[in-house]
């Protein structure tokens, strides 16, 4: 056993490592379609075993990899280059619940949900709910800048991020932010979420908590155009009205989902909007009434409104057990998640269907509609030959598509090992140049989850290639 | 001292790259509306201003989202936004006089602080100059984007010291239907205090809610603690406003546009300025504290304090049972020894982020109270 695997278990002690073959292959993966195999799993318990983990990491040269849930779309908790992978699985303390200055103190190992859960009975909420909230943890949704449904009114993960603390890659343990926003200098909070693990390992989280609002109502609009659907995204905005949550269906994902849920779906039509309003009852009441307009005018052949707290249950119930459902269908499918301005949906729609046409796949939309957050899914069969690489192309070609309509290639699963090859789609040269002297600014021995988020300066061939293992990745 | 006044961000790259080889010092700055803020700045060489860049570079109203350039008025951007019923409410002072570049440089927000954020929520993107002459962008035109790092967070109330921001795009809100707003009056600020966590915790959930001690008040026509509200929507929900806020004096169209002009533009009012950052909890103890005018931002936990000299300033930022809180001198009408008294180890990485924008350190040498 190499020495830094020994300094490691005086530090996290016999029952706070992994690193037999049987069990390291349990942590090859993440949700999404890369493997990589790290060579000690450790469990640390404070900030101080962290820190003195990193001394070890960096001593030795051996890279290290955050890892929260393992719930991550795009190869962000995988260990690519081996070393070490830190779970953050044993802090999972809520520290602190104050409802009256509208805050908690979270440790990154506590489930998203349970932070809601804790606040539920003062009356408040964490409001960012991706829809893999019942396992994703906060480190992970702080690395990824995770969003959700919802985030369409209340914003991404930074949005609700204060403070933090976190371990930097000299072992340093250094607070950022606060209690109380808009802190003298640099915003290190806003910079290191989203960062992937890439900048520093994140310890303790400092998040807003939210009132939770008066008033609920959820809409299901269904339509037989795909365009008129999409089309209703952006007269909802010019009528000046933000809901909480605005998803689209299309007609595939529509019949997959009701035979495997019974969700009420309807079976005929081209896509649906599963919408709902959020806030005060009469702002909620005349948004309703708008609601109902701007569906009609874009041709909606029925609206559908919960009644009661059961109907709403069962009409988010399709939504956010649709992957369950095409596993049914497609043993493999690959989840995409691009972004384009609200207005070019339905022409985005419109080429996804060009390119299942084209490659002769199917390929499945079910999406955060309201900020042109697309998730086209792709369905293949690993079995036959040419049709894994037949996805990844469908899929890449996709997500140029949404750079060149002015988007962007990842709205919430991140760069990971996943996009890394597309990032200079997105950004030029300069912009990338930057971000990297940032990166080195923190890590300058690149030890923090290494061939993730930034392309090399070089492209080394290695990083050219799209990812190659398909699976089950499941989508939000 | 030289000044320069490019008009595209190429020439505005150029101009900073050719410094940075002279080793000149630069000044930067959009109007200038806030050289009172942030700290003095030292003597430059070269005063590069942002004003020739005023353009728009993208606005579909549809899309709900802008791309501007960094020189434009804020108040040209506010009208340009208005004509779509749109708006990027960061309520900053100095709205009159100052550009789009400042307002996010500076970091400022104002009143509706507490229900659209700041300017860390309402910014996707951004271009900006470097001091090699390069011209890089961070984020995006679209409201969610994960890829890259976000380095428009490190620009926002960078004032200046990273690098020079050229074009800022942002996400937009819809404007209310209607908006009305409401002052209720009190005798202490516990009273105060407990109202507003009455009002906090309930279902209303106002777009604004100030306080400002009786100094603070007189300037707004009021007197007395005072807690501002301010709601928009349609007028059912104002309806319900007006019941549960029962007694409040009730404000609408010029009126409540000049009640919170005055509260924005408080700061600037006052030669002395300290900022404080305090827990929710703490609203009535601030409100004691000022020996002068403060305004609060009562539903965010940021309070501002007028002092009439450096002096008084630095003293109630030295007093002790003010150590809690985040104290800093903002705004300053003449020098002070100390602005930022407090900066903690997060400093010492903003040093290190400094040095990787800008290496010797010719931009905005000063700014950022000295410290950077
Ligand atoms: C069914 C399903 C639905 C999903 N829906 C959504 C959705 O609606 N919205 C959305 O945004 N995402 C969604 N995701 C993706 C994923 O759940 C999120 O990215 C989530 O934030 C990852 O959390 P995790 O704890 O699983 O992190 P992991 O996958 O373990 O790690 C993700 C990244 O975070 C880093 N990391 C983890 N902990 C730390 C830490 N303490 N400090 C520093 N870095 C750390 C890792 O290194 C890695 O780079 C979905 C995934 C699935 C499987």
């Amino acid at each position: 056993m190499p020495d830094w695997k020994q300094e490691l278990i005086r530090i996290v002690g016999e029952r706070g490592y992994l690193d037999r073959p049987e069990d390291l292959r349990l942590y090859e993966y993440d949700g999404g379609v890369d493997k990589g195999r790290p060579e000690i799993v450790v469990f640390p318990r404070s900030a101080q075993d962290v820190s003195a983990i990193v001394k070890v990491s960096r001593r030795h040269g051996v890279p290290i990899v955050g890892r929260g849930a393992g719930t991550g779309l795009s190869g962000g908790a995988i260990a690519r280059s081996g070393g070490i992978l830190i779970s953050f699985a044993r802090m999972n303390r809520i520290l602190e619940i104050d409802p009256f200055n509208e805050r908690a103190v979270v440790e990154p190992g506590v489930v998203n949900l349970d932070i809601s859960a804790a606040a539920a009975p003062y009356g408040y909420f964490f409001a960012p709910d991706p829809s893999s909230q019942r396992a994703c943890t906060i480190g992970g949704n702080v690395a990824e800048n995770a969003g959700g449904p919802h985030t369409l009114a209340y914003g991404v993960t930074a949005n609700h991020v204060l403070g933090l603390e976190v371990v930097l890659p000299d072992g340093e343990i250094l607070r950022t932010g606060g209690f109380w926003p808009d802190a003298a200098g640099y915003d290190l909070t806003g910079l290191i979420t989203g960062s992937e693990g890439a900048l520093c390992l994140v310890t303790k989280v400092i998040v807003r908590l939210m009132r939770k609002p008066e008033s609920v109502e959820t809409f299901l609009a269904i339509y037989d155009s795909v365009d008129d659907c999409a089309t209703t995204v952006s007269e909802i905005t010019a009528r000046a009205i933000t809901p909480a949550a605005v998803e689209m269906l299309d007609g595939s994902m529509l019949q997959m989902v009701e035979e495997a849920v019974h969700a009420g779906y309807p079976l005929g039509a081209a896509g649906v909007l599963l919408i709902e309003l959020e806030g005060v009852r009469e702002a909620v009441a005349e948004q309703a009434a708008q609601v109902r307009q701007a569906c009609a005018a874009c041709r909606a052949q029925e609206i559908r409104q919960a009644r009661n707290e059961q109907e709403r249950q069962l009409l988010w119930k399709g939504r956010k057990n649709a992957f369950g459902a095409i596993g049914r269908v497609s043993p493999f499918y690959y989840v995409h998640d691009g972004v384009v301005p609200r207005t070019k949906i339905a022409p985005t729609l419109r080429y996804i269907e060009d390119v299942s046409r084209r490659s002769g796949l199917a390929i499945g939309n079910i999406f955060h509609a309201g900020d042109g957050n697309m998730h086209p899914i792709i369905l293949f069969d690993a079995r036959r030959p040419g049709d894994i690489e037949k996805a990844q192309k469908a899929g890449f070609d996709i997500l140029e598509y949404c750079v060149d309509s002015g988007g962007s290639i990842t709205g919430e699963h991140g760069i990971g090992m996943e996009k890394i090859h597309l990032m200079d789609r997105q950004f030029s040269q300069e912009s990338l140049e930057m971000m990297r002297r940032l990166k080195m600014t923190f890590d300058p021995a690149r030890l923090f989850n290494p061939g993730k988020l930034l392309p090399e300066r070089q492209p080394c061939p290695e990083l050219r290639q799209p990812p190659v293992t398909p699976g089950g990745s499941l989508p939000c | 001292m030289r000044c320069v006044r490019p008009v595209t961000e190429k020439e505005l790259a150029e101009a900073l790259r050719a410094a940075a080889e002279e080793g000149e010092r630069v000044e930067v700055r959009g109007a200038g509306s806030k050289r009172r803020m942030g700290g003095p700045v030292a003597e430059a060489d070269v005063l590069i201003e942002t004003t020739g860049m005023a353009g728009v570079r993208q606005y579909d109203p549809r899309d709900l989202t802008v791309s501007v350039e960094a020189g434009m008025k804020w108040r040209d951007f506010c009208a340009l936004l208005e004509e779509n019923r749109q708006m990027a409410p960061l309520d900053p002072p100095c709205a009159e006089t100052g550009t789009v570049g400042g307002v996010v440089a500076a970091n400022l927000s104002g009143p509706r602080r507490r229900l659209y954020g700041a300017a860390r929520d309402m910014v996707i993107g951004m271009s900006y100059a470097t001091v090699d002459g390069a011209v890089a962008q961070t984020g995006g035109m679209v409201v969610k984007n994960v890829a890259g790092l976000d380095i428009h967070k490190a620009l926002i109330g960078s004032f200046g010291t990273l690098a020079v921001i050229t074009v800022v795009n942002f996400k937009l809100a819809p404007q209310p239907e209607k908006t009305r707003s409401y002052a209720l009056v009190f005798d202490s600020a516990a009273e105060l205090a407990a109202r507003r966590d009455a009002v906090l915790s309930g279902p209303l959930q106002p777009a604004a809610m100030d306080a400002l001690n009786p100094a603070a008040a007189r300037l707004a026509g009021l007197d007395g603690f005072c807690l501002l509200a301010r709601a928009g929507g349609p007028e059912a929900l104002l309806e319900r406003y007006d019941r549960e806020l029962q007694g409040a004096r009730r404000y609408e169209g010029g009126q409540e546009m000049a009640l919170w002009r005055a509260v924005e533009e408080f700061a600037p009012s006052q030669r002395f300025v300290v900022r404080a950052g305090h827990r929710l909890s703490d609203l009535r103890a601030v409100l004691e504290s000022a020996p002068g005018a403060c305004v609060s931002r009562a539903g965010t936990g940021v309070s501002w304090l007028g002092f009439d000299s450096a002096g008084e300033a630095e003293q109630w930022m030295s007093d002790a049972s003010h150590a809690a809180w985040s104290r800093l001198l903002e705004w300053s009408d003449g020098p002070a020894g100390v602005y930022w008294p407090d900066p903690g180890p997060e400093l010492e990485w903003m040093r290190k982020i400094k040095s990787a924008f800008d290496p010797s350190g010719i931009l905005n040498p000063g700014r950022l109270y000295g410290r950077i």
